[in-house]
């Protein structure tokens, strides 16, 4: 018996004086950590160990927290079509983010990301390729985008323009996502569109949203600046680990008091515990707004809200129904502010209903949430009960997946509202936001044709395409997918897998010529046929959605092969520079989308560069969160490009909004959005309004008609329903899932490709409570099947009349989910770290996809899936190796201190 | 010296990760080499990954009855010179990767976090049946000392570097180490290699 293991290296090359040094960011999690590349030709000679010999400037041994090179770090690559070295180390220089050169376990090893023939990533996608005679092959990239072209335009032509789909990541790169949106939005103009992490094209998080705050408005300073912080859904130690090491931990070593909303007690959790400052509220999967509610009903009952606060910054009816009139209503944050399930009439109001409420009494939400209800009175006291001298404890309040992909709508909305009780939003040290997943690569090169989606809610309530439903309904033709797995990232995902095997693997056209024409007249038959031709952009062929369903693979270009920009969780904008030639033929995403938006006859797509792609997008991102046009006036004025200004700021960059004073040439950026303390006196006396600077609401007030905030309820009623139905009954246990810190999200790089992080992760694998383990005999080790017949799919109602139509008791009496069966198999982990009575899988391990179990059921209102929630039976179906041998893996739990 | 070679019939598998100096050796079949390497296939097809077991020293660190259970002796290892802290230690009957002794449960490791550098003297902990060395005071990084020093949750950039060890009769001997050193850019510092 052998098994995928590796044997470190005992040396690593150090750059020599004269390397190269590039800057650039970590691809990965949302923090984006400022990287240095060291680069030199193979066959000079590495640095040597003295100071004055490398270019770290540092004299090996090296002692702790100095400059180091690990094996993982040195990696060899083609530049200008030479081999060289390049070692990549986080910035032991950063001025921002990743202070004294700190990184994670992902950003760490990043040099093994880079294509290099003789390690696992030599599989990179090279060639365009076509599906002949069901397999792959070689083509030209005229070939391959002709055949494209052509069958795109006759479906949009014969099918219309929805018949078109587009699947793809929000994330990967402005320059990128920006031609994309702009092919599938604005020309295409399909509104059978969706990103990598939703059915359909909405806001992760409605409350937010609504209640008139930005994702990402606080810089990380504010997370450490809180005196009390709220962390809900995530354990940043695990998947934002710089900004946990860099600002949460020290203040939490300087006396920060947490609260913590989460199933499993991981690392970060666990330290902060150990520090004695710390509440961690291990609720069962799904009931965080029972918990929140009765955090409100505390400090409500106990007068603890801050007065003045909501006196200034919250809206009455009058100021949140400010600006629409009796006009339209019709995009979901203008629907929802101004129906009665959501709207109040200011905070008395939100007050009465809270009281009135019956699940928001201490008692009942701790017997929900499977929590002590002592812990609740805890929590209100930690966040909100005046010290002794009657100041206000400075709240802070932070979400992710964890919170929001459980019960969207209901969640976010009463964490708005919760810290808007407490006085939190628009100060330092008092924020709201998303600790963040993927980094904020997107911007949008066009509208969403939101009146072409068929779906609505009651009255005139237009949501976007449930773009998988519509799938299922064998609408789309044409499917075009970027940079995703599709079919294993959504949630029922099994159903998903067998409607494409109908769609496209099973439909009768498929392809046995090698005549361009023929190829194009068939793929063309089968899009009249019924069924669907597949498109797919990727950098290593997926399965099943590349190596499966594919008819035309088009090879992307990455990180490390273009100059690209983008942003992190506190909106720094920094360049990611090219350091290597990408390999074979293969093309950036948005060189792809301009060949392709040529031969669709669409102007505006004949880009030479990534930077021209850049610098044209920059006027659209003016309104938003990371601003960055202010960037290309500063770099037109000083007669350099936006990319070349960017570089100059290096691993530090700039924080968006960005703003120019024309009169010193001073480039400003933007610490926090929201940010109530800043004056339009201070702002002029900057330069921040001058001439072509745009001063947007939200960088000093609040995302809403008035600018102050809309104080929203929180209804347990729209999501009750389905969360009792989900509840286990008989031996099911709960089964949620999410990310881990050695793999996080990019398994497709670091479980797949990395040989030290594959001994880790080597399979899927679940944990499970000592107690539920015992009760199944079920040791750590053991292959588990997890398996389901409860595995609710939502395939149909597209229009409600009455408000109750889309609640799910409604779909489920109607005949509207069909319960579908899954089961993937994983290996046991047994760990008190995990709650009792709930599995925790990995999220995504494309062999035994966990989504498979996971409801398909979007939120009724948001349309976002409620990826952590489902449930599953779990039997032991035999022994691992990793039970018996001691080289891979690790059942050691995570929160060992 | 049977203990070596003894197989561990509960598992297949489990004796051919019990890496040695010795088996190494016999793998390679350079029994005489003063620098040799071991070439395993880590994924079908790939260029083999290298391990150098290059002109360590043979050490003495200390004798099997000495040990106590869970209780860590300190050594220096392969020098020394600067990051050369080590420890060896008898994890109290806990089977291990590499681990020597009747029980298999006698390993020997770096102290240095191989993410940036942390001192985790003290932080060898025994929890139920795992055997951890961590939290790392600096970034909280944990190791598994049963899995040949695979991280558990945390930063570093490879598992913590494991010496491997030989046993003669009562003493044992520090024979060479798997993985770099924090710190260094070759285990064996220029000056101590001949």
């Amino acid at each position: 018996m052998s098994s995928k293991y590796y044997l470190p290296e005992d040396k690593a090359p150090l750059p020599p004086v004269n390397a190269e040094v590039l800057t650039t960011c970590c691809d990965y999690c949302i923090v984006a950590c400022g990287y240095k590349v060291y680069r030199w030709p193979v066959g000079t000679a590495d640095g040597g160990p003295q100071a004055h010999e490398n270019a770290l400037k540092v004299s090996f041994p090296s002692g702790p927290l100095q400059a180091w090179v690990a094996p993982t770090q040195h990696n060899v690559v083609m530049h200008d079509g030479r081999p060289h070295n390049v070692v990549i180390l986080p910035d032991k220089e950063a001025q921002a983010v990743n202070l004294t050169g700190d990184s994670s376990i992902r950003g760490g090893c990043i040099a093994q990301k880079v294509y290099n023939p003789n390690k696992p990533t030599r599989d990179r996608l090279m060639s365009p390729m076509i599906r002949i005679n069901g397999t792959l092959q070689p083509v030209s990239w005229d070939m391959a985008l002709d055949v494209a072209t052509e069958v795109m335009k006759h479906v949009v032509e014969k099918h219309g323009a929805n018949a078109y789909g587009m699947k793809t990541y929000l994330y990967q790169y402005i320059e990128n996502t920006y031609a994309i949106s702009k092919f599938a939005l604005r020309h295409m103009n399909t509104a059978n569109f969706a990103f990598h992490d939703t059915p359909s094209d909405v806001t992760s998080t409605p409350g937010f949203r609504d209640a008139g705050f930005e994702n990402f408005a606080p810089s990380y300073q504010d997370w450490a600046a809180a005196e009390t912080l709220l962390i809900a859904g995530t354990d940043p130690y695990e998947t934002k680990t710089i900004l946990f090491n860099q600002f949460i931990k020290p203040a939490i070593d300087a006396g920060q008091k947490t609260v913590w909303l989460n199933v499993r007690e991981t690392a970060g959790i666990a330290y902060a515990k150990s520090r004695g400052n710390a509440l961690f509220l291990q609720i069962d999967p799904g009931t965080d707004t029972p918990v929140l509610g009765a955090i409100l009903r505390v400090i409500l009952e106990n007068g603890w809200e801050d007065k003045e606060w909501i006196e200034k910054w919250v809206n009455n009816q009058w100021a949140s129904d400010s600006g629409f009139g009796q006009g339209t209503r019709n995009t979901p944050w203008q629907w929802r502010t101004t129906w009665g399930q959501f709207q109040t009439k200011g905070f008395e109001d939100y007050k009465q209903w809270n009281l009135a409420q019956k699940e928001y009494d201490p008692k009942e939400a701790a017997k929900i949430a499977n929590i002590d209800p002592t812990d609740i009175y805890k929590a209100a006291e930690m966040l909100a009960k005046p010290k002794a001298d009657g100041s206000r404890v400075k709240a802070s309040f932070a979400i992710e997946k964890g919170f929001y992909w459980s019960n969207n709508t209901g969640n976010t909305n009463a964490v708005a509202t919760l810290a808007t009780v407490c006085g939190a939003g628009g100060r330092p040290g008092q924020m709201v936001g998303r600790l963040g997943g993927h980094q904020r690569g997107y911007q949008s090169g066009g509208a969403y044709p939101r009146n072409k989606s068929p779906q609505k809610h009651a009255g005139r309530r237009r949501q976007s395409m449930d773009c998988d439903r519509y799938f299922y309904a064998g609408h789309t033709r044409f499917a075009h997918v970027i940079g995703t797995t599709w079919i294993q990232a959504m949630c029922g995902s099994a159903g998903l897998n067998a409607k494409f095997e109908e769609q496209v693997t099973n439909n009768p056209h498929q392809v046995r010529s090698f005549d361009k024409q023929e190829i194009i007249d068939t793929l063309k038959a089968r899009a009249d046929s019924g069924g669907t031709v597949v498109l797919n952009q990727e950098i290593y062929l997926r399965d099943p959605i590349g190596s499966r369903f594919a008819d035309i693979v088009l090879p992307a270009a990455t990180w490390g092969e273009s100059d690209f920009i983008r942003a992190n969780g506190e909106r720094r904008i920094r360049l990611y520079s090219k350091f290597y030639d990408a390999p074979g033929d293969a093309k950036p995403d948005w060189w792809i989308m301009a060949e392709l938006g040529k031969r669709m006859g669409f102007d505006g797509f004949d880009w030479k560069d990534a930077n021209q792609v850049c610098e044209e997008s920059s006027r659209f991102s003016r309104t938003g969160p990371k601003a960055y046009h202010m960037l290309k006036v500063a770099a037109h004025a000083e007669g350099k490009t936006l990319h070349e200004k960017l570089r100059e700021l290096g691993t530090t960059g700039i924080q968006g909004p960005t703003f120019y004073n024309y009169k010193t040439g001073e480039l400003l950026g933007s610490k926090r959005l929201h940010d109530t303390t800043l004056t339009p006196e201070q702002m002029e006396a900057e330069g921040r309004s001058m001439a072509t600077n745009m001063v947007n609401k939200k960088g000093t007030h609040f995302n809403s008609q008035s600018g102050k905030v809309n104080i929203q309820k929180h209804p347990w009623s729209l999501f009750s329903d389905y969360w009792e139905w989900m509840k286990p009954k008989g031996d099911e246990l709960w089964h949620t899932n999410g990310r881990i810190n050695e793999v996080w999200q990019s398994g497709f790089d670091d479980v797949d490709r990395r040989a030290y992080i594959a001994q880790r992760w080597p399979e899927n694998w679940t944990e499970i409570h000592p107690d539920d383990a015992a009760a199944r005999g079920i040791e750590s080790g053991d292959q588990l099947m997890l398996y389901s017949e409860r595995v609710p799919n939502l395939r149909q109602s597209i229009k409600a009349q009455d408000d109750t139509d889309f609640s799910f008791a409604s779909r489920l009496k109607n005949g509207w989910i069909e319960l579908n069966k899954a089961a993937v198999t994983a290996v046991a982990i047994v760990t008190p770290h995990v709650k009792k009575g709930t599995l925790y899988s990995y999220y995504l391990n494309t062999n035994q996809p966990s989504n498979a179990l996971q409801g398909r059921v979007p939120d009724q209102i948001s349309g976002n899936y409620s990826f952590k929630m489902g449930v599953a039976r779990v039997k032991k179906i035999g022994e691992s190796k990793y039970k018996s041998e001691f080289r891979s893996m690790s059942f050691a739990p995570r929160n060992i201190v | 010296m049977s203990d070596l070679i003894k197989k561990d019939e509960s598992a297949a598998g489990h004796a051919q990760c019990m890496l040695n100096r010795r088996q190494f050796l016999m793998y390679t079949g350079t029994t005489a080499a003063a620098v040799s390497t071991i070439s395993l296939n880590l994924f079908p097809g790939e260029a083999q990954a290298k391990a150098r077991v290059v002109g360590y020293p043979r050490q003495h660190i200390g004798k099997l009855s000495q040990l106590k259970e869970n209780i860590p002796l300190d050594f220096n290892y392969p020098d020394e010179n600067r990051n050369s802290q080590c420890f060896v230690v008898k994890m109290d009957g806990a089977k291990a990767g590499g681990g020597v002794g009747p029980q298999r449960d006698v390993v020997a490791f770096s102290y240095l976090c191989t993410h940036q550098g942390g001192f985790m003297n003290g932080k060898y902990q025994a929890v139920g049946e795992h055997r951890v060395l961590g939290q790392c005071p600096l970034h909280l990084s944990t190791y598994d000392l049963t899995r040949h020093g695979i991280i558990v949750s945390g930063q570093a950039y490879q598992s913590i570097p494991q010496v491997l060890l030989e046993l003669d009769g009562d003493d044992i001997y520090a024979v060479g180490v798997m993985g770099l050193l924090f710190g260094r850019n070759q285990n064996l510092m220029e000056s101590q290699e001949s």
